[in-house]
């Protein structure tokens, strides 16, 4: 398995230096002149980052809520944070208050994905404690309500903001720049660093409430604790660059196939995935057609999908 | 440990539980089990054995009374020293994730900061699943599937272990698998047994049986004072015969009921 985890780390680093110099336009990072490094650093390094940080996010997070929902077929996106992020950040376009500058999209997105996550949290609670059965209808539901307000926002519209925010909710990492990657960074790792403390206990949890109790968890405290983690990536995630589908569901199940279902190597190996995933779709995206840019959350759907129906054809991958 | 046969492990005394819709449920219930003492428990569907199960093991706290676990109350426990002591599988063991059987089986020693003398391969060699240690739980059969959680209940290496009709959906033959391995655990590890059962003639092979209605103990004892036809009339509102073979053994008839 540490050899399997070797590569995957390898490749994932030289995905991440290819997506540095490979693009539109090609730099040979031993030749650089001035326009070059000005586009290595100001433009390419921090939208790579952010493809690393949100792939990281949703990968681990994915992997997190399958566990705790027992649900194989579990996203990020399914508890609604997503979408109260879109209508949020939505809300902050169109209505034109731009009181914080360029933070106003990220921070209004930050905004909505944490009331939601506190929101479905607050469904999701019954005596005492967050039941997965609760938490995921809530989030379908307020899914649906935050869409159909998305979507007549967007039809009242006909600014530039509706195109700007059409993007941003396709996930562009266009808009990508150093300013906001200390805070995403903060928050993604202070969640990942949440899930990988409590691996144990997910791995408990997924064998059911009854059993994690008896193997000495306290199931209440650590699907709470395992909730913020997700909630931490998934907002930050979402205000980094939008909404990115199918990283969430589908990197767990990849790194599964290739490194095993225990969640202490199931966690940081969906996050790796899921960062070089990420990589990859924004780096096909903005280099297929010059210079128009493909949405990464485009690219992800578009290469996502067919795999993920060729996992499910696959019944031991899946094993549902 | 040179403590008494009879020692009680568990007690439970006056317990009380309440359903959230307010109507009572478990009704002062009263019962201890003792070191390497094993107890079937057998009641009709919805009788309140899984409830019994859960108030002993923790994982429902009862409405009212006491529950003791080594002489101190039960919650009084840290969750990770309780594990160490109680160890409680349920009835339904279905994961969809494809744990290996090792990786579930290393599970058992997750209350444990220094691991304990014993491996993941000797439980797995107890439970006859050594072979298969690399094998996904997802492709083995019910009867293996169980066994795989056995061999974790034993690396958690609990002294009492509290069993949900672990003999449920199975064939005859990894009925008998478990029953087997079960026993032979009680002999050599002088592990202490409550087991949920619905089997009447599994039941009557137990040393102690417990015979529950509506959540309240119709008789305890061993089988052939508390498995009456007066008694399994009572509580499985059927007519039952209970004959003895000329060897002694006894079981149960239904054929008056065609």
């Amino acid at each position: 398995m540490k050899k399997k985890i070797i590569i995957l780390v390898i490749l994932s680093i030289t995905i991440f230096v290819l997506s540095l110099f490979m693009g539109p336009r090609v730099i040979n990072p031993f030749e650089l002149d001035g326009i070059e490094k000005e586009i290595l650093f100001s433009i390419r390094l921090p939208r790579v980052m952010v493809a690393v940080l949100m792939g990281i996010a949703l990968g681990a997070s994915g992997a997190v809520l399958q566990g705790i929902l027992r649900n194989p077929l579990a996203d990020p996106y399914i508890l609604g944070i997503s979408s109260g992020a879109s209508l949020s950040a939505a809300l902050g376009l169109l209505s034109g208050l731009y009181i914080f500058g360029r933070f106003t999209i990220p921070l209004s997105a930050f905004i909505g994905a944490s009331v939601v996550s506190i929101v479905v949290g607050a469904f999701g609670w019954k005596r005492g404690g967050l039941w997965p059965e609760r938490l995921l209808l809530a989030g379908v539901g307020l899914s649906f309500l935050f869409h159909a307000a998305l979507m007549l926002l967007m039809s009242i519209s006909t600014d530039e903001g509706l195109r700007r925010a059409v993007l941003w909710i396709f996930g562009d990492l266009s808009i990508a720049d150093w300013s906001l990657i200390p805070y995403g960074f903060v928050f993604i790792i202070t969640g990942f660093i949440i899930s990988i403390s409590r691996a144990k206990a997910l791995n408990a949890l997924i064998l059911g409430d009854e059993l994690a109790h008896s193997l000495g968890f306290s199931v209440q405290r650590e699907r709470m604790l395992l909730f913020v983690s997700i909630a931490f990536m998934t907002a930050a995630s979402v205000s980094l660059g939008g909404i990115i589908g199918f990283i969430g569901l589908l990197m767990p199940h990849i790194a599964r196939f290739l490194i095993g279902a225990d969640s202490r190597v199931l966690i940081p190996a969906s996050a790796i995935c899921g960062g070089a995933f990420l990589c990859i779709a924004d780096l096909i995206g903005k280099s297929i057609m010059p210079p128009m840019e493909i949405p990464s959350g485009i690219v992800t759907a578009l290469i996502g999908s067919p795999y993920f129906l060729y996992l499910l054809r696959r019944r031991d991958v899946l094993s549902i | 440990m040179s403590l008494a046969y009879n020692h009680p492990i568990l007690e439970l005394d006056n317990v009380r539980f309440l359903y959230s819709r307010g109507k009572s449920f478990i009704n002062n219930l009263s019962f201890s089990v003792g070191n390497g003492e094993s107890i079937g428990l057998l009641g009709a569907n919805g009788s309140g054995k899984s409830t019994i199960l859960k108030l002993a093991s923790g994982i429902l706290k009862p409405s009212a009374g006491h529950i003791k676990l080594w002489d101190k109350p039960l919650q009084s426990y840290r969750n990770k020293d309780r594990a160490k002591l109680l160890c409680y599988l349920p009835q339904l063991l279905d994961i969809y994730v494809p744990f290996k059987v090792r990786e579930l089986v290393s599970m058992g020693l997750y209350p444990y900061d220094i691991p304990p003398e014993i491996t993941v391969d000797e439980v797995l060699e107890m439970v006859g699943l050594k072979e298969k240690s690399e094998t996904y739980i997802t492709n083995l059969s019910g009867g293996e599937r169980r066994r795989t959680f056995i061999a974790m209940t034993l690396l958690q290496g609990a002294g009492l272990l509290l069993l949900d009709e672990p003999l449920a959906n199975l064939d005859i033959k990894y009925q008998l698998e478990i029953l087997r391995l079960l026993k032979e655990l009680k002999e050599k590890k002088n592990i202490s047994i409550i087991m949920a059962l619905h089997d009447i003639n599994i039941a009557l092979q137990f040393e102690k049986v417990m015979l529950i209605k509506d959540g309240r103990i119709l008789g305890v004892g061993n089988p052939e004072t508390v498995l009456t036809n007066e008694m399994l009339k009572e509580a499985f509102d059927v007519g039952i015969e209970v004959r003895r073979q000329d060897l002694g053994r006894a079981y149960v008839s239904y054929e008056n009921n065609f």
